[in-house]
């Protein structure tokens, strides 16, 4: 009951921040209302017994992509005649909830069908340090070097990217 | 119940694709994408705590990473787009056309 009371806070929180995301027209505000979003998100992960995943939730995303992101935003330092006159923003908002409220409504209707579950919060370790670990290097040791990888070439591409600085300056 | 989880990735993820098809300021789509693979996240850790495995977390790890990876490539080409042309308007993306 308690944990049901938790998930409905937590669902309509996140909600409202995705919705003031989409809605401000600062773009500093609009992170601001996502961090909402993304700490609500790890709260959800905690109830479905995801302990690591939660972890890494606040201090990766809500941590570190969300600062750079605001590091970016304060570092451009976005005046109101910076923003791009949003006019149409209204009807493609309008239309766009037309086109997607069907496709929502025909997979929330599979998703009902689905064998329901408990969401009862497991013990035994289940999404615990130890045990994701282990299967990460375990069973997911080649995706886990790909990633690596990635990350280095996202590194060089922001190097070249960014650090670029033209004759005369 | 399972289903309310995954009920609330399904309307994330659609307020994500209407944020990325209603708005032009660059860091607002941006971060609308993120709202998306947020969504993704929650559906891949609901089946991981339906079916007791946690192969869904990884995947959710490694989707975090990803985005990370994402986050720094996106904000350096928008730093460049305001050092050239000094706006933040997604239409201007359109000079990329070859």
């Amino acid at each position: 009951m308690f944990a049901e009371l938790l998930f409905f806070g937590l669902a309509v929180m996140a909600v409202v921040g995705a919705i003031g995301l989409i809605l401000f027209k600062h773009p500093m505000n609009g992170a601001m209302s996502f961090v909402v979003t993304l700490i609500s998100l790890a709260g959800l992960y905690a109830l479905l017994s995801a302990k690591l995943m939660f972890l890494v939730q606040l201090i990766v995303y809500a941590g570190a992509i969300m600062s750079l992101i605001v590091f970016i935003i304060m570092f451009l330092n976005i005046q109101d005649r910076d923003l791009p006159d949003e006019k149409g923003r209204g009807m493609f908002l309008l239309g766009g909830a037309v086109i997607i409220t069907p496709i929502a409504w025909f997979l929330h209707k599979i998703v009902k069908s689905l064998p329901g579950s408990t969401t009862d919060i497991l013990g035994g370790g289940f999404g615990g340090v130890k045990e994701v670990g282990l299967l990460l290097f375990k069973n997911w040791l080649l995706p886990f070097e790909i990633v690596s990888i990635l990350l280095l070439v996202a590194l060089i591409g922001a190097v070249v990217l960014a650090g670029k600085r033209e004759d005369g300056k | 119940m399972i289903s309310n989880y995954l009920t609330l990735s399904i309307i994330l993820f659609s307020l994500g694709i209407l944020g990325v098809i209603s708005r032009r300021n660059v860091f607002t789509v941006f971060m609308s994408i993120e709202l998306m693979l947020n969504a993704a996240n929650l559906a891949f850790i609901s089946f991981s705590r339906l079916h007791i495995s946690m192969d869904g977390q990884i995947l959710a790890l490694m989707v975090i990473a990803v985005a990370a990876a994402e986050a720094s490539l996106a904000l350096a080409v928008v730093i460049l787009l305001h050092k050239h042309k000094g706006v933040l308007d997604t239409n201007i993306f359109s000079t990329l056309k070859g």
